[in-house]
């Protein structure tokens, strides 16, 4: 039997598999290593950093909801000073590696501290949440227009070396004029999807569940929604796509694959099962020798005919 | 921030619990179902074989379910009695994920991640030590009773729930040879009143640990804290990841408390508190600490 190269590329950066842990559900990577092998992962999205330290929202922050969880935290942590200091240290002995998720609410934000993580050990991409308010556009989502997502990404390739991915919302209209938005201003990839909104109302208390009221939700239940992103996305970009939203098994990797992801993410399936990584790896493997493949990157777009981006041959 | 805090005496002589980082190794275990029960109605005791967990379990300890069943996040249920080589989960049916698990039979085998959490901290022989529990609270206190008990505290617990047929657990409780004073919000078993009510009735105790519903611990923190007297109280939160990665469960800690995140202080931030996550920094917490 042939061996199967698993290794994938993200614009520079290439990492050993395509299994990655999705921001803010690895918070830095530490904590699931206590019950499983965290090697597994291609690479850990760590939570999303922001310039200032932030305390978040107010409880209650998550609500489990049939097929998966909704939540609000409100972007919780030290800011990028304490984060340098206190917590990336232990970034470069993480035994996999690392992409650094960066947030804002302006675009000079985004740049400073993305700058300020480019270059840290072990850390491979920068990925940029741009699903906050925009306080310079009146506080309208950064992921929501073309030209503000366009603004963000140029202004961090032009301070960074490390690849870039635009992580966008599914909470648009149409996501492709977005999506070529951030590859036209040089994104050298990109996840999709992040949390669709939703909400859950406490009808005992007569309120919103969710202190916050709206919130983000995540899990097997927007799974269809984040295939169908992939799919539509990868007609129209030719970079390469993280696919995420509710992967659970290896087939469930295998449509986003097929749909036209290079790499899948994995975020609130942890929250049940800590190996999963493992698992889904092992699928993509056995599923790329079953057809002959040579190489997992062989699966990227099988069920798209118009897959934009570049395939590798079997 | 992942650093092991070892338990101390803080500036106003309360003693903060310390965190799970620094105690013993986490299980991911297929646990076996030895028995299930019903204990009370919608009130349910599934005992599990799972060595390296109860073996490993200390009081106020919690342990993160997955079993069959479609997507959920994994269930987090309170530690109640620990025998040798078992545990057993005393849980009230609420949700579509309790209601699941109180359907399982013996036999059957669902999985578990602990012992999670950080535990009460047990004080010296002779000391007098008071259990206050409300409904469901009770469940950390089977394991701090028997712990107090071998330890050599001086222990009373005071048992409230809103109706006799929702006081569930007391009997094996009562087992332990704890001396108990039982309440509830009717009447229909013990005295009528609350816990608290009870509380303030007796006589003086050196420690104090609380569980049960948040009004509760709130009324339990504020007589302890005027009273001088240390206590500590279990606290829960709705859990997303269970494991300390989601931020879904914090909880406000008075700023500069051992089991706050010490994160700086954004310039414009109106609140004055920090944040503790319940499900790994805690669930533990001292009455000194908690912000209402």
């Amino acid at each position: 039997m042939k061996t199967v190269d698993t290794k994938i590329r993200i614009g520079t950066a290439t990492l050993k598999n395509p299994v990655i842990a999705a921001s803010g559900c690895y918070n830095r990577g530490s904590e699931f290593g206590r019950v499983t092998d965290i090697q597994a992962y291609g690479a850990i999205t760590i939570k999303s950093v922001t310039s200032q330290p932030r305390l978040g929202n107010a409880m209650p922050r998550v609500m489990p909801v049939p097929g998966g969880l909704l939540n609000a935290i409100g972007l919780q942590g030290p800011g990028i000073d304490y984060f340098l200091t206190n917590e990336a240290p232990n970034l470069a002995s993480t035994p996999t590696a690392i992409i650094a998720s960066v947030a804002g609410f302006s675009v000079r934000e985004f740049a400073d501290v993305a700058a300020r993580m480019n270059g840290l050990a072990n850390v491979v991409a920068i990925e940029l949440d741009v699903s906050c308010p925009n306080v310079d556009r009146e506080g309208e989502c950064f992921a929501e227009n073309a030209a503000s997502i366009g603004a963000v990404v140029r202004a961090v390739k032009a301070v960074v070396t490390l690849p870039v991915i635009a992580k966008l919302t599914p909470n648009v209209t149409d996501l492709k004029p977005i999506a070529c938005a951030a590859e036209e201003a040089g994104a050298d990839a990109l996840s999709l999807i992040n949390a669709v909104r939703g909400m859950v109302i406490d009808t005992a208390r007569t309120r919103p569940w969710l202190a916050n009221g709206t919130g983000g939700l995540t899990g097997p239940a927007i799974r269809p929604i984040a295939v169908l992103a992939v799919w539509e996305v990868a007609r129209a970009v030719r970079i390469p796509i993280i696919g995420m939203g509710g992967i659970e098994t290896g087939r469930d990797a295998l449509e986003f694959m097929f749909a036209g992801a290079t790499a899948v993410s994995i975020g609130t399936a942890n929250f049940r099962d800590p190996d999963v990584a493992a698992k889904i790896n092992s699928a993509l493997v056995d599923e790329a020798s079953r057809r002959g493949f040579t190489s997992v990157s062989a699966l990227t777009g099988l069920a798209n005919p118009e897959f934009a981006g570049a395939r590798v041959s079997a | 921030m992942l650093m092991a805090r070892t338990s101390r005496w803080a500036r106003n002589g309360t003693r903060n619990p310390s965190s799970e980082m620094s105690a013993v190794q986490l299980a991911l275990e297929t646990a076996v179902v030895t028995s299930r029960e019903s204990v009370a109605p919608g009130f349910w005791r599934v005992a599990l074989r799972s060595p390296r967990i109860a073996r490993a379990a200390g009081p106020a300890q919690y342990v993160a379910t997955d079993f069959p069943g479609p997507f959920a996040v994994r269930l987090p249920l309170g530690i109640w009695t620990v025998t040798d080589d078992e545990f057993s989960l005393l849980f009230r049916e609420w949700g579509e994920r309790t209601a699941q698990l109180s359907r399982v039979m013996p036999g059957m085998e669902i999985s578990v991640i602990g012992p999670l959490g950080n535990r009460f901290d047990i004080p010296e022989a002779g000391t007098r030590a008071t259990i206050v529990a409300g409904g469901i609270g009770i469940v950390p206190f089977w394991l701090l009773g028997k712990t107090l008990i071998e330890a050599g505290v001086k222990t009373r617990a005071i048992i409230g729930a809103r109706t006799k047929s929702m006081l569930a657990g007391v009997d094996e409780l009562r087992e332990l040879g704890l001396a108990m004073e039982i309440c509830t919000d009717d009447g229909s078993a013990g005295e009528k009143g609350s816990v608290i009510d009870i509380l303030r009735a007796h006589g003086a105790t050196d420690m104090l640990y609380g569980c049960g519903p948040p009004a509760m611990l709130r009324a339990l923190c504020e007589h302890a804290n005027a009273a001088g007297t240390m206590c500590q109280i279990s606290m829960e939160e709705t859990f997303g990841c269970s494991m300390g990665t989601c931020w879904g469960c914090v909880v406000p800690l008075r700023r500069g408390s051992a089991q706050a995140t010490g994160y700086p202080k954004a310039k414009e931030e109106q609140r004055a508190h920090d944040f503790s996550r319940v499900c790994t920094d805690g669930t533990v917490y001292s009455a000194a600490d908690v912000v209402w």
